[in-house]
């Protein structure tokens, strides 16, 4: 148990530097802009005398490694400063909306994770028949198409034709979680699309290429039946890609939410990030950056772990 | 029941019957399940349903002719090796390289198929559908239609300079750390996993808030997200071409780096990176649909799909479908060149799934 324990540590530490060496990308890229934070904010009309007080507020006459530190200092303990439009804390800015994102996702991924598996090990058993063309042919077009496209269909369809679901996601704190659910249910449903189109051709992928293998042709050869042969000879082997599979697409989710949120209106961070890349109110933008980026590495690195712990033959790299 | 159902069910059974007869099991399944749902669409959705599984029928089989005109059409014109090549394609392929060829004209002649200009404000916002607008105008009062004509050549334009970008830097850095190896190579490869970890859409959008909504910004941009994961293909096909025999011979012959990588190691793997050109632009071309849907895109009155959608959004909630026009042009589009790159990938790996 322990190598494995050491193995998950030395991950950890991979993504500790990579997080690092992003937290460095985001704060420096900044520092790129033509003339500093001040003159981007104030425009070209403005007085050495505004700037002056602006660079004296934000800090900017420290040298840029020692606001490096004390951003990243803050960052550690969840402090990302005050907006510059605002000169609201930005913790308080996007913290409730980060809780929203991450509500929002994982309303759709329960549902698309089961789903897309359940799928995919059902195309892969129908490999090459009438059914998994057409599986292929729709889930192609569902990943080709952009978010915004589905999110707009469905909401034509199910809000202004059939008038089932709200069209735009205003919440409020004193909802009740079916009310919430129902709330949400289109930008969920959008998500669910994209990535359970995603997951179902991983999971397809990763059953064939499993099933081409030889123990499984010598299961089949001993007379075991179907059934046996994918839940006691393939699903063992499975779960490794599987989790793969999942927690790749956990990590899509994250990107796509950005666009779905725009979309339905819904108060969630990606909505915020955008808002404040229009606006170029950089603490938040770097906030978000930040957050978003370390979630990505956190679920990349959920499926390594997943992934080490599932196949032993990845505990003793040669 | 009227004609229609009646209609409808005789020639769906009628077609199982056939399929049944003459052994196609599958499309006799396929055929067979449709009239079943059918039965639950029918009852939930009345006739109105059973019409629109017709004409996405109809649609179907259309888009199969013109796919299989088209890949005679070009059968006939090709010459005898890529004749061959070309008789194998499925149709999906054969229909993706038809919308591929129809967007690349669309793009190239915008200027005299689309009847209005650009940005030419020719009647009230909003007006509807006409003689004189197809597709009626957007809020400004521009026609739609145009602006859709225009919005090939802008958005397919920008995402195709952004993947070619892409794929010099990251295909000549790969090439380059597969040939030198060491700490070039090293160093390459951790770069890379750094700007891999960040998410695509996010990077952009911080580098966009940096410098601004330029062209040159979205491109350079977009090109530096890409680059990465052109670099990690071109450096795993490259390092199994490096390993052969005839680069040994090469070395020892005496030749230099440059020489390697355009006369040894590039002819030998084209097959992969055209198939991953084909698909990086399918990524690019999505991401910057998606900045340019949150305006951060081309900036207007330049036509782009992406922020035409956005615009006009308003009009869906009165059940009008112009808006998503551009949306399912850029689906198209996407699904086309995914289509052709299966086949090439089907093609080239000679991979044949049992």
């Amino acid at each position: 148990m322990g190598d494995i324990l050491g193995l998950i540590a030395r991950r950890l530490g991979l993504g500790l530097v990579i997080l690092f060496v992003i937290s460095i990308i985001i704060f420096f890229m900044v520092e790129l802009l033509p003339g500093d934070i001040a003159q981007a904010v104030l425009g070209q009309g403005a007085t050495e005398d505004n700037l002056a007080a602006l660079r004296e507020q934000m800090g900017l006459n420290k040298p840029a490694i020692v606001r490096y530190l004390e951003w990243l200092g803050g960052a550690v303990t969840f402090d990302f400063g005050s907006s510059i439009v605002t000169g609201e804390r930005v913790t308080t800015l996007i913290g409730e909306r980060f809780m929203n994102t991450l509500f929002l996702a994982a309303y759709a991924a329960v549902i698309a994770v089961p789903f897309a598996i359940v799928l995919g090990v059902i195309v892969a058993l129908l490999r090459n028949s009438i059914f998994d063309r057409v599986a292929n042919v729709l889930t192609l077009t569902s990943i080709s198409s952009p978010e915004f496209f589905l999110g707009y269909i469905l909401i034509l369809y199910f809000a202004v034709k059939w008038g089932m679901f709200p069209a735009i996601s205003s919440l409020s704190q004193d909802m009740s979680l079916g009310e919430l659910l129902y709330r949400t249910f289109l930008p969920a449903l959008t998500l669910v699309l994209v990535v359970t189109a995603h997951m179902m051709r991983m999971t397809r992928a990763a059953i064939i290429n499993l099933l081409a293998s030889p123990y499984i042709e010598m299961a089949r050869l001993k007379g075991a039946p179907p059934w046996k042969v994918i839940v006691k000879h393939a699903l063992p082997n499975a779960w490794a890609p599987i989790i793969n599979v999942v927690a790749l697409n956990l990590a899509y989710l994250i990107t796509g939410v950005v666009l779905v949120e725009v979309v339905f209106v819904y108060p969630g961070i990606g909505q915020a990030l955008v808002d404040a890349v229009s606006k170029r109110d950089f603490p938040v933008v770097q906030a978000c950056c930040l957050i978003f980026a370390a979630t990505f590495i956190l679920l990349n690195l959920a499926a390594d772990v997943g992934a080490i712990l599932t196949n032993p033959r990845l505990r003793h790299p040669k | 029941m009227s004609l229609f159902v009646i209609t409808y069910y005789t020639l769906l059974l009628a077609a199982s019957c056939l399929a049944a007869y003459f052994n196609k099991r599958s499309w006799f399944l396929l055929l067979f399940s449709l009239t079943l749902v059918s039965f639950i669409v029918g009852i939930v959705g009345g006739p109105s349903a059973l019409q629109s599984i017709a004409i996405v029928a109809g649609l179907l089989a259309l888009a199969g002719m013109v796919s299989f005109a088209f890949r005679e059409f070009l059968v006939a014109i090709a010459s005898h090796d890529l004749a061959k090549e070309l008789r194998t394609a499925p149709l999906t392929a054969a229909f993706g390289m038809f919308i591929i060829f129809t967007y690349a004209i669309a793009g190239i002649f915008a200027p005299w198929i689309a009847p209005h200009g650009e940005a030419e404000v020719i009647a009230s916002a909003f007006a509807p559908a006409d003689g004189e607008m197809l597709l009626g105008a957007d809020q400004l009062g521009r026609d739609i239609f145009s602006r859709i004509i225009y919005g090939t050549r802008n958005s397919v334009g920008l995402a195709l300079a952004a993947t070619l970008l892409a794929f010099i830097i990251g295909a000549l850095a790969g090439l380059l750390a597969a040939t030198k190896g060491g700490w070039f190579d090293q160093f390459m490869g951790r770069f890379a996993d750094v700007i891999m970890s960040i998410p695509s859409l996010i990077f952009a959008l911080l580098m966009l808030s940096i410098f601004g909504p330029h062209i040159h910004v979205i491109i350079i941009a977009v090109a530096v997200i890409y680059a990465p994961r052109v670099f990690r293909l071109t450096r795993a096909v490259a390092g199994n071409v490096v390993v052969m025999d005839y680069i040994e011979a090469a070395k020892l012959r005496g030749e230099g780096t440059w020489y390697l990588i355009r006369r040894e190691i590039l002819p030998n793997s084209t097959a992969p990176l055209v198939a991953e050109f084909g698909l990086e632009f399918c990524f690019v071309f999505l991401l910057v649909a998606g900045l340019s849907f949150l305006g951060l895109g081309i900036q207007p009155p330049t036509a782009d799909w992406g922020s035409m959608v956005r615009e006009n959004a308003t009009l869906i909630s009165f059940g009008d479908i112009t808006p998503l026009i551009p949306a399912a042009a850029i689906a198209l589009l996407t699904v086309s060149v995914n289509f052709v790159v299966d086949w090439m990938l089907h093609r080239s790996s000679g991979l044949k799934e049992k």
